[in-house]
């Protein structure tokens, strides 16, 4: 019952977020002549209409699964990372050289791309967490200006070590090592199935094995948590480096299986967009896929959309962004007095009971 | 201040008191803790309205609706903790808010003349430009003092104002407050120190749980008759056998030292033990080191010199699960931040320390029994009384008491040989109270050896079977829990 109620809570600030979203959504589109019915039949069916579409906006929701869950698993533990697009591009950028120099290729060189990424994402997570439990250092900042350092190394790479020729970008993956597709006729790949797969093994973790309990103590109350014997510092650190690992296999794991080759913006944003997935979902493994898999449907459903209905794709962002803004909101809603007073008001008996039981 | 009384809830905080303060004199509040002192002045700087009574300034009515309505009056305090902006000179500081200001700019020459005649002829003495971070903390009191005689105080209050300061500076204090009320001002003197109210105090008037017991002059009294006004209360026998445990010691403390420096945060040479089966209470005002007596003993915090033993083994590691593991359970003075994880339900409190076991989890640790947990949780509910509606419900969402209870659960359940338990009844009503006690009792018969920390002397009264006094981060005296001398006590507690 207890627990019900707390993920109908948990459930509610998002929904709402959403339909309130495409309620103003729906309002600008009609603002510029377009019919809003017309034009978010056109979004959904873009995203979800056929097939091929369906694989299109799973493709898409692979890398956001990735860097979402890694920032999700860092708030667990009540650290912030924000470092998931810089532990993305450097995991892409290992994987990328082992695909290219190590000589080997075929499934066991994609393994070895992948175990490659993670490592490397995870060696760039433990920094900013090493940073925080050695020397105090905030952890958000550390882990945004590794981003810089780690777009700016996949420059050089893809402009010296491993250019293609001539083009600023590197070689193609070998076909051999490329991760292929699970369904023919779909785009995504086996990179999917490891993002769902990591995601499960998160829920798993957190919400069934006794250390993963201790974390999710240590995220929600530190000194508490250190008063009753937990190690809190191996338990930030740990959760950065496994934080960063996620990023950075999801890195290998997207370049193996979509983009092939280090280019320009390879993963750029992809870091902040995992950070607001996560809040969306509630810090909560599963629902942070699936909100992943709403972002990349949005994303995909927005070009039929334009093409049908002449409503422009940043209609489609201005949707994702009011999500965003609504969904933090509605949290910090919830969690102040007045709210509870409300609704203590409006739902009147049964909770002022409990109020006094309580 | 005639007939005031302050009421929250149902609480009266103050309860009818009269205070008069006379031009030119120091006069001292007394109490206890939560005796209603620190209530008293905030009416009177017009923190808190009063539910009844009227104050009086120079024989005119007068509300007090805001603190700066109240510096209009003239009343200044002076906080414990100075209210002073680092990062400004003693000069800013001294003008900010001030009055004169008049326009945007500030005439500093004038403003600065002012400040140096004053500063003159209070003998306060104070370096302009320094910021406050480069002064020490005897300068930085000087600054609040001549900060409130700049706005125009003619009543000052000084709250508890030797806390922080050296014996020299202490000296240095007392006569600038002889200087001041030698110039007509006046001082509400709020201290828990006996020495320093016998020295300086005109007359005293003792608060005791929000009323007042008597005013007196300094001539007519002594420390002895003061100090049993201010505890007043005659011994009524325990509820608890009282016992002497000759057992095995669990805990000894040999000389133990942490920041000895500071008389409010630190321990100087604290040597005790506490035997299996018995109960030892530390009394004393709080913040005379009792929080950092708790974290050493529960390895939160590491002494700087000295020994711990448990069961006659010395510590080498001073780390929270260290002493977990070695029988160390404890109930932190603060609950929420301490003891619990609010965001958790009362069934993941209830097992936090021991997920890991083989009764809440399979293979190590890699899979939670959840079902045992909640089995576990709901008997435990059960024998310690947690009220709530489920046990999954959320910690925060219970009230203070029952909280408590989960932590005691918890504590009690881990099968210790020490119970390290600081305040752990306060903020509780009486039936939660005597519950947690029972518990405590029980857990001694069984061979528990507690160390109970408790800024409420009733309750060390009431619980222990030895008693030690800590003041300033020292032991003052041990005495026994059987027929306890409370004067002897009490005085004890306030450094004599």
């Amino acid at each position: 019952m207890e627990k019900l109620k707390r993920s109908l809570t948990a459930f509610i600030v998002p929904v709402l977020s959403i339909l309130l979203a495409f309620a103003i959504g729906a309002v600008i589109m009609a603002l510029l002549g377009a019919s809003p019915v017309q034009a978010l039949q056109y979004l959904l069916k873009g995203a979800f209409g056929s097939r091929a579409n369906i694989g299109t906006t799973l493709s898409r929701a692979t890398p956001l699964m990735f860097t979402a869950l890694c920032a999700c698993f860092a708030y667990k533990c009540g650290v912030f990372n924000l470092g998931g697009e810089g532990q993305f591009i450097i995991g892409s950028v290992a994987a990328c050289y082992v695909a290219l120099r190590s000589g080997i290729t075929g499934p066991a060189a994609a393994i070895l791309c992948l175990i490659a990424g993670a490592l490397a994402g995870g060696l760039w997570g433990a920094v900013p967490g090493a940073l925080k439990i050695t020397r105090g250092q905030n952890e958000m900042i550390i882990s945004i200006m590794l981003n810089y350092v780690a777009t700016l190394f996949m420059g050089v790479v893809y402009t010296n070590w491993l250019r293609d020729a001539s083009v600023p970008q590197t070689e193609a993956v070998p076909e051999a090592t490329q991760l292929p597709r699970v369904v023919t006729g779909m785009r995504f790949t086996w990179a999917l199935v490891i993002a769902v797969a990591v995601g499960l093994l998160l829920y798993y973790f957190l919400f069934w094995t006794s250390t993963g309990f201790k974390l999710r103590a240590v995220g929600f109350n530190m000194t508490a948590s250190r008063f009753n014997g937990f190690p809190i510092k191996r338990y930030i650190l740990t959760s950065f480096i496994v934080s960063g690992a996620i990023a950075g296999l999801g890195g290998a794991a997207e370049l193996l299986g979509t983009q092939l080759r280090l280019i320009n913006g390879f993963g750029a944003g992809y870091g902040f967009d995992g950070v607001a997935m996560a809040l969306i979902g509630q810090l909560h493994p599963i629902a942070t896929m699936l909100v992943a898999v709403f972002f990349a449907a949005l994303r995909t459903g927005s070009t039929t959309m334009q093409a049908a209905t002449g409503v422009p794709t940043s209609v489609s962002d201005i949707i994702q962004a009011l999500v965003i803004v609504f969904s933090v909101a509605g949290m910090a809603l919830v969690k102040l007095p007045e709210f509870e007073a409300f609704r203590l008001r409006v739902f009147g008996k049964r909770g002022r009971k409990e109020g006094v039981k309580a | 201040m005639e007939h005031i009384s302050k009421r929250f809830g149902d609480f009266y905080a103050n309860r009818d008191v009269d205070l008069s303060v006379a031009r030119g004199e120091v006069h001292t509040l007394l109490g206890e803790n939560g005796a209603g002192k620190s209530t008293l002045m905030n009416i009177l700087i017009g923190l808190y309205q009063p539910t009844e009574g009227k104050i009086f300034l120079n024989g005119k009515e007068v509300r007090i609706e805001s603190p700066s309505q109240a510096v209009a009056l003239g009343i200044g305090m002076v906080y414990q903790h100075f209210m002073l902006v680092e990062a400004m000179t003693v000069f800013e500081n001294i003008i900010l808010g001030g009055r004169n200001s008049s326009g945007i700019f500030i005439d500093r020459e004038a403003r600065r003349k002012e400040i140096l005649e004053l500063s003159e002829r209070y003998g306060l003495d104070v370096e302009l430009d320094k910021l406050i971070t480069e002064i020490s903390v005897g300068a930085q009191q000087r600054v609040e003092i001549l900060k409130a005689l700049y706005h125009g105080a003619e009543l000052l209050i000084l709250d508890e104002p030797s806390a922080a300061l050296t014996d020299i500076e202490v000296e240095g204090l007392f006569a600038i407050m002889r200087k001041l009320i030698g110039e007509g001002k006046s001082i509400i003197f709020i201290s828990h120190k006996m020495r320093e109210v016998l020295h300086i105090s005109d007359r005293i008037t003792i608060l005791r749980a929000g009323q007042v017991v008597t005013t007196v002059d300094r001539a007519e009294t002594d420390g002895q008759a003061l100090a049993s006004m201010m505890i007043g209360r005659e011994l009524s026998g325990s509820h608890y056998e009282k016992r002497v445990s000759k057992d095995r010691p669990v805990v000894r403390l040999d000389r133990v030292d942490y920041d000895k420096a500071s008389k409010h945060n630190g321990l100087n040479g604290v040597s005790l033990e506490v035997r299996q089966g018995e109960i030892v209470g530390i009394a004393g005002v709080d913040g005379n080191g009792q929080t950092q007596l708790a974290q050493l003993v529960t390895g939160v915090i590491a002494p700087q010199s000295g020994a711990i033993s448990f069961d006659e083994k010395h510590v080498a590691v001073f780390d929270p699960s260290a002493f977990i593991e070695s029988g160390v359970a404890h109930v932190p003075e603060d609950r929420n931040l301490q003891g619990l994880i609010g965001s958790m339900s009362v069934a993941d409190n209830l097992v936090l320390k021991s997920t890991g076991t083989s009764a809440f989890s399979k293979w190590r640790g890699l899979l939670l029994k959840k079902n045992a947990i909640g089995d576990y949780s709901r008997k435990m509910a059960q024998r310690y009384d947690i009220r709530c509606t489920s046990v999954d419900q959320d910690v925060r969402s219970l009230s203070g008491g029952n909280q408590q209870k989960v932590i005691l659960a918890r504590e009690l359940e881990s099968d210790p040989s020490l119970l390290v338990a600081a305040h752990p009844t306060r903020g509780l009503d009486i039936g939660a109270t005597r519950f947690v006690h029972d518990q405590m009792i029980a857990a001694r018969d069984r061979g528990v050896g507690i160390l109970l920390i408790s800024a409420d002397f009733d309750e060390i009264l009431e619980m222990s079977d030895r008693i030690l006094v800590i003041f300033e981060g020292q032991i003052m005296g041990e005495f026994s829990g059987e027929n306890p001398p409370i004067e002897e006590i009490s005085l004890a507690m306030t450094g004599r």
